[in-house]
């Protein structure tokens, strides 16, 4: 019985000083990592909506969306970030809309698929499909839609399709309370 | 053994991949550019002396039934700090190795070495092999990924260094550009060690 004390107990202490380690390389760290996502997403947003000026962020319930104007303070359109677990990973996508809620452009931002499949989600030909596409048209094309599924990923595909078209529809529903955004 | 001759040791006559083959996973799937494996290369390294030391310093209170699950611990928080570490300082490099810098836990390279090495000898000697295989484990990465960047895609560290005329043979790159070169360099490797003889 003391044997069997002691084996746990060792493995016990070792566990603990690693958690401890963890614990502080974790903290030292992960301010820089989330300073680094942010800017990324920032880089992300102008890139799906390039004539914006500024973004100001806003929120109807749950969802969070971000009102884009140009210099002359005109409303260009909005973005949205979409996520939604995939096969291996949660995918985040940044969706930019023209004012009419059909797409700009979208890029992906965080994804852990699985490496020469659903990982050439990345891919800007994939993703370049999306242009102009509305509400009614994104989904794969095995669910009725209009987008081409990645060969070998269709749950990567339909995972990201459906994050955005269920980010449209509450943007939508968002925008049409707060009274058309003028 | 030489010190010397320790740390030789790694790059040919007992080099991890070449000939132990050992840690083939990771080094078939990221090897496809060069800076690919670098980086790969140092991370598996600094995975290796932070494992290598601490286990040859606790090896003596470590009960032998319970030797495995203390090893995967220190290995795996090893690993864990070199993402933080990495997410956080190179974030690029990070973005490109993806999913296989937390795969180094299951690298048997370095459960390999932890086993067959720091758990039977001294601190100094544990570092020295650790210094030993992972530069041998990153020279071997650095000269498939080298070979394969050329021929897949007619650059070195992502510049041209192949004329316009060359047209890239996207194999190279691929996976079973991975499986060709590394066979074609074992037999090279063969090949000596049976001259020597």
């Amino acid at each position: 019985m003391k044997y069997y004390l002691k084996l746990s107990g060792i493995l016990l202490l070792i566990c603990v000083a690693a958690s401890g380690t963890l614990a502080f390389v974790n903290k030292k760290t992960a301010p820089i990592i989330q300073g680094i996502a942010a800017r990324e997403e920032k880089a992300a947003m102008l890139f799906v909506l390039p004539q914006t000026k500024t973004f100001s962020k806003q929120t109807a319930g749950d969802f969070t969306y971000f009102l884009a104007k140009d210099a002359e303070d005109i409303v260009v359109g909005y973005v949205f970030i979409a996520s939604e677990y995939g096969y291996s990973s949660d995918v985040k996508t940044v969706v930019g809309l023209k004012k009419d809620f059909s797409i700009n452009s979208i890029k992906i931002i965080s994804q852990a698929e699985t490496p020469g499949l659903g990982a050439n989600c990345e891919k800007r030909q994939w993703q370049d499909q999306f242009a102009d596409k509305k509400f009614s048209q994104i989904a794969v094309e095995k669910d009725g839609g209009q987008i081409v599924s990645i060969t070998g990923s269709t749950i990567t595909s339909r995972a990201i399709s459906n994050s955005i078209s269920k980010g449209i529809k509450l943007l939508e529903e968002a925008v049409v309370q707060e009274g058309g955004n003028k | 053994m030489s010190i010397k001759e320790s740390l030789l040791k790694g790059f040919v006559k007992e080099n991890p991949v070449f000939v132990m083959a050992l840690g083939l996973c990771p080094t078939l799937a990221v090897s496809s550019s060069l800076s690919n494996s670098l980086g790969m290369g140092l991370a598996s390294m600094s995975v290796l002396l932070g494992s290598n030391v601490i286990i040859s310093l606790i090896k003596n209170w470590i009960p032998a039934k319970v030797r495995i699950p203390c090893y995967i611990v220190v290995i795996a928080s090893f690993v864990s700090v070199i993402d933080m570490v990495m997410h956080a300082f190179v974030p690029a490099l990070h973005k490109s190795l993806g999913l296989f810098i937390p795969l180094i836990v299951v690298n048997c390279l370095i459960l390999g070495r932890a086993e067959a090495f720091a758990s039977k000898n001294g601190v100094f000697d544990s570092f020295i092999d650790a210094l030993s295989m992972g530069l041998g484990f990153t020279f071997a990465l650095s000269v498939l990924g080298i070979i394969r960047e050329l021929l897949g895609a007619g650059k070195i560290l992502g510049f041209q260094v192949m004329p316009d005329a060359y047209q890239p043979m996207l194999i190279a790159i691929l996976a079973p550009g991975a499986f060709i070169t590394l066979g074609f360099i074992m037999g090279f490797i063969n090949l000596l060690k049976k001259k020597e003889q």
